[in-house]
């Protein structure tokens, strides 16, 4: 983006910010994070980030309440390609930068009924009991452009309305005017989410190009909406929901395969599509003695999705055959996570997972089964907290568990160098057989270093 | 002139009747069985019916260099407390809600959400301070400690305190020094699983506010970490009006 226009959005959001809300206790607080990956195969530095956090906030304590974040980060790598882009005014090639407007939204508490809040306006919904990995959160769609830091969500345009029926009954109802997809890994993971294309024997992939179908801006084709009602039984948080809306990842709906050659070379274009989706999910959080517990599960009913593939006529050479099949069956799935989390006399903390589908994976038979695993233990009053054991396992085929498994090993150290300032290093060990999502990339070892300042 | 003892006869009864008052006082003062001791303790402290406090936390390590906290609670009635931190910049807004039968509930605004806390928590340090959560949460010691006098002065009970059956507790017993005349805890000394002292609490700057005694300073020392966490109190109401919602998931995720 123009860095004129950066400049001036932000001088234009803090400047309205300050007039418009001088007398609502504005508060201005943030952060900075900067961080660096890499690679230690290859020696290559896969991440490099600076990120600007604001957040504005304020408001009548008892009527409404406002909020804002907008991230402004340089990441990636400069992009220089020829002379002229050294001299550009807005040195958008030597240093990326990006303006994410994450949210922006209104708290109205006791709006129209006493007991009804309500919030408008771009937000980050986040339902469901797991750690991380929520089945049940299907409101704003997921950001995993880091995949190492997922869990991460987008802001959507939304109405949110929870309405508190007693002290022990609660509904949540959100309206979404318009679908958002999620972000796809960048980096060395983006191929283990991008769909695969598989030519039969003697064929080969020319050039591959692929066009992505949004919903139209509609209600009928882009709205969604989710309800949900929460209560508390026997000492237990626990709550049902229905979401009615879009899948957050594309699918492909259409291939077309065109032959560039006489040795089975095809050039591929594909056209994806987010299919319909219902979802009926429950969760619950509590304890068994101390050990505390939750678990979240999500039947997820897909609208189906119809494939169309293109392809060279082996009767009539020259001419296009058409294919019809189906991308999605309408077969439901369900995903779920149960977890725990203790914290030993020594003060030691173990919180641990079990995942039963991960975000990318549809269809009952293609979903694989995770655990997810953080040892920690703080020392010197807080201000070193070291975490040996941390990542996740994944497990695609039981039966053959030792020649289909993929594992992240990711052992942190963070140094709380004093109030508001954290500086972490840390590592991402990758091993595993099969096919999965770690194994995929288990030669891409990464170790990292981050600076968060608040403020 | 009559005798000295003729002129002291009718006093006798008087004095027989004071001497008499001040035996029944004392008798009285000693008839108070530990535990009746410790549950006046507790009722003092929680005598008002709601209280709103604002506090600053200093934490203090070996080698005198410090960090704050600063944080506002509300309490109402024995078991309802929601504490909500206010700084440093990366807690602010994290916010903690104590309900009746140990259950407890954190707001981290990073996460957007609401969890609720397994009692494995409980023992554990509150935001890096030398409280935990247990300490934090409420003023029940009647309910969870057996008692017994140790010592009975004119200005203080010393009352030893060991965690009653099936009452899960890091402390193998505690010392406590009361005030006899306002039954207010100025000292208590934490004792671990292996008996020795572990963490000792002094309460001092005892101002009247309203009806109520309280102590503007507390000081939390953790002998086996070397680190002080020192409470001062900048503001404090009793008996204000505090409605219910404010110890509600609803209210506990509002930042302001």
């Amino acid at each position: 983006m123009n860095r004129n226009i950066i400049q001036s959005i932000l001088t234009g959001i803090l400047l309205l910010a300050g007039f418009l809300f001088a007398d609502d206790k504005l508060n201005i607080s943030g952060y900075i994070h900067s961080e660096n990956r890499l690679q230690t195969n290859e020696q290559e530095i896969t991440w490099n980030e600076n990120r600007l956090n604001l957040q504005f906030e304020g408001g009548k304590s008892n009527k409404y309440h406002f909020f804002s974040e907008v991230r402004l980060r340089g990441l990636g790598f400069p992009n220089v390609n020829q002379t002229s882009d050294l001299q550009l005014q807005e040195k958008s090639k030597v240093y990326r930068w990006g303006l994410e407007f994450r949210e922006a939204y209104v708290d109205l508490y006791g709006f129209a009924l006493e007991n009804l809040d309500v919030r408008i306006g771009r937000q980050i919904v986040s339902w469901g009991t797991g750690d991380a990995f929520n089945p049940t959160s299907n409101i704003s769609p997921d950001d995993l452009e880091d995949i190492y830091n997922f869990g991460e969500r987008l802001g959507i345009n939304a109405f949110n309305g929870t309405y508190y029926l007693n002290d022990n009954i609660t509904l949540n109802g959100v309206f979404i005017p318009l679908f958002t997809p999620a972000t796809l890994p960048i980096g060395d993971f983006s191929r283990a989410f991008s769909p695969q294309i598989e030519l039969p024997p003697g064929l080969s992939i020319g050039n591959l190009s692929d066009e992505i179908l949004l919903p139209k801006p509609s209600i009928s084709e882009s709205s969604q909406y989710a309800i949900k009602i929460m209560t508390t039984l026997l000492s237990y948080d626990m709550s049902l929901s229905y979401f009615k809306g879009r899948d957050d990842f594309p699918l492909i709906s259409k291939v077309e395969l065109t032959p560039v050659d006489l040795i089975g070379t095809m050039d591929i274009s594909t056209v994806l599509q987010y299919p319909e989706i219902e979802v009926i999910g429950g969760d619950f959080a509590g304890s068994i003695a101390s050990v505390g517990i939750w678990g979240e599960g999500a039947l997820t009913i897909p609208k189906k999705l119809p494939m169309t593939t293109i392809y060279p006529s082996f009767i009539n050479p020259g001419q296009l055959d058409t294919m019809q099949t189906v991308a999605l069956e309408n077969e439901s799935y369900f995903k779920y996570v149960l977890g725990g989390d203790y914290t030993f006399k020594n003060g030691m903390y173990l919180n641990t997972q079990f995942i039963h589908g991960f975000f990318h994976e549809r269809g009952k038979d293609a979903l694989n089964d995770y655990f997810s695993f953080r040892l920690e233990k703080n020392f010197f009053n807080g201000e070193l907290k070291v975490i040996p054991i941390s990542g996740a396992l994944a497990v695609n085929n039981w039966d053959d568990a030792k020649n289909n498994y993929g594992l992240v090993y990711a052992p942190e150290m963070i140094y709380y160098f004093s109030d508001n300032v954290e500086l972490s290093i840390g590592a991402f060990i990758l091993d595993g057989k099969g096919d999965n999502l770690f194994s995929s990339i288990m030669d891409k070892d990464e170790v990292y270093v981050k600076i968060k300042v608040s403020f | 002139m009559r005798p000295f003892i003729t002129k002291a006869l009718p006093a006798i009864p008087v004095i027989l009747f004071l001497v008499a008052l001040v035996l029944m006082g004392k008798l009285m003062g000693q008839q108070l069985s530990p535990e009746d001791i410790l549950q006046k303790t507790d009722d003092v402290a929680n005598a008002p019916k709601n209280q709103y406090m604002e506090s600053t936390m200093l934490l203090i390590d070996k080698d005198g260099d410090q960090k704050e906290r600063k944080m506002l609670i509300y309490q109402k009635g024995e078991d309802n407390r929601l504490v909500r931190f206010l700084s440093p910049a990366d807690q602010k807004g994290i916010s903690f809600l104590s309900l009746p039968n140990d259950v407890m509930y954190l707001y981290l605004p990073a996460f957007r959400k609401i969890r609720m806390i397994a009692s494995h928590v409980k023992n554990e340090s509150f935001a890096g301070t030398d409280f935990s959560y247990d300490d934090m949460s409420s003023y029940k010691f009647a309910d969870e400690y057996t008692a017994v006098l140790t010592n009975s002065d004119d200005q203080y009970f010393n009352l030893e305190l060991k965690p009653k059956p099936n009452v899960d507790k890091d402390y193998s017993k505690l010392e406590m020094t009361i005030l006899k005349d306002k039954y207010i805890a100025v000292k208590i000394n934490y004792f671990d699983k292996g008996g020795n002292l572990w963490k000792t609490l002094t309460r001092g700057n005892l101002v009247k506010k309203d009806d109520y005694w309280v102590a503007m300073t507390m000081m939390m020392k953790d002998l086996k970490k070397k680190h002080n966490t020192v409470m001062n109190i900048e503001k404090i109401d009793f008996d204000i009006e505090m409605s219910d919602t404010i110890f509600t998931k609803r209210y506990l995720k509002r930042i302001n």
